[in-house]
């Protein structure tokens, strides 16, 4: 089964998010809690964790990207 | 594109999707809102996934308009005679050992919101096991019946922020008064010293350490138990802006001069707010 990671809203007033660094790349396993991405928003630096164990298969932004909340950030297929 | 601020290595916070949505769906269904979210607080992920939060009563529109939060302020919302109940139930469900609460200012309110305080303590003081009770409470406009109301009720700790130096307080708290705070927490010690007292303020505003040790002989004047510092995180462009990053070693060493000053317990760290881990830092008081 695929888990898609998508852009989470930090703040009621967020619309993007800048993702700042990849903790992950394709094809590394993932343990539930492990940091996937880091997102900066207006006060601190998020560290996004992965909610279940699995392998990243897909990554649709790079380092830099302002994305927008709800949009699919990274996919991985869940152990 | 959002621009940001370049954050400091050690301003990072964890972020758990699936918990947050846990206690967020929780509060949401009970309508009742807490200052985590209110205040875009930096925790948010770390406490909601340990099942806490901090309530935040009457409503979600603050009258006062302090340059340094991020709650909305606007008019009034109708006080819901239901809120106590639901934040019991809330407390009931997330299982929570301690609570706190506190509440946008309501100057418009002839208590100042006292009564509401003391309503949601005596509902949460119903649960067995009861949770011990913490109040972050606004200055009331220093009206000693509206804190005798709030006394009365006997929460463990009641909290009042002093938030910063007196000498930035037309510039991040324009509606609030220094000595009024202050007076606050002697009003409180004074007619309940088994209640522990609490305040707690913002660094980076552009304070001086001088200053801010001044500002802890002021407060400890008062008889005040617990003391936090925590960095100024600026919530929009509309805020005030941050003036430094205080590294943690500033922190740690504010947090050496408080204990040696006579604080029982402070909390000192960049992420540190002033219901951070609370209930520890009251276990932490109950063991002495």
């Amino acid at each position: 089964m695929k888990e898609k990671i998508t852009m989470p809203k930090l703040s009621d007033r967020m619309e993007k998010g800048v993702l700042v660094a990849w903790d992950k790349n394709v094809g590394d396993e993932v343990k539930k809690g492990e940091v996937l991405f880091e997102v900066e928003t207006n006060k601190v630096v998020n560290e996004i964790e992965a909610p279940c164990d699995g392998v990243i298969t897909d990554v649709y932004f790079e380092e830099g990207d302002a994305v927008e909340v709800g949009k699919t950030i990274a996919e991985y297929e869940v152990k | 594109m959002p621009q940001f601020e370049k954050k400091p290595e050690w301003l990072k916070s964890k972020f758990n999707r699936d918990a947050v949505n846990v206690v967020a769906k929780l509060l949401s269904d009970l309508k009742l809102n807490t200052v985590c979210k209110e205040a875009n607080c930096p925790n948010l992920g770390e406490c909601f996934e340990k099942h806490t939060a901090t309530f935040m009563i009457l409503g979600s529109q603050c009258t006062r308009n302090c340059r340094f939060c991020n709650v909305v302020h606007g008019a009034p919302q109708k006080v819901d005679p239901e809120e106590p109940k639901h934040l019991a139930e809330a407390a009931k469900k997330l299982n929570l050992r301690h609570v706190v609460i506190t509440s946008v200012t309501r100057d418009d309110l002839a208590d100042g919101g006292a009564m509401q305080f003391a309503e949601c303590i005596y509902e949460l003081k119903k649960l067995d096991p009861a949770p011990t009770v913490e109040v972050l409470i606004p200055d009331m406009k220093g009206d000693k019946a509206a804190l005798d109301i709030v006394i009365a009720a006997k929460p463990e700790v009641i909290n009042h922020n002093v938030e910063t130096v007196p000498s930035l307080y037309s510039a991040v708290r324009p509606e609030a008064d220094y000595k009024r705070s202050l007076d606050v927490l002697r009003y409180v010690k004074e007619k309940a010293p088994d209640i522990r007292t609490k305040t707690g303020i913002m660094v980076g505003l552009g304070e001086t350490k001088a200053e801010v040790f001044s500002l802890m002989d002021d407060v400890l004047a008062t008889g005040c138990d617990i003391f936090t510092i925590g960095q100024y995180l600026r919530p929009s462009e509309e805020h005030v802006p941050v003036r430094e990053y205080v590294r943690p070693e500033v922190f740690d060493e504010y947090k050496q001069t408080a204990l040696e000053k006579g604080f029982s317990f402070v909390a000192s760290s960049p992420l540190v707010r002033s219901s951070y881990r609370a209930g520890e830092a009251l276990a932490t008081e109950e063991m002495k």
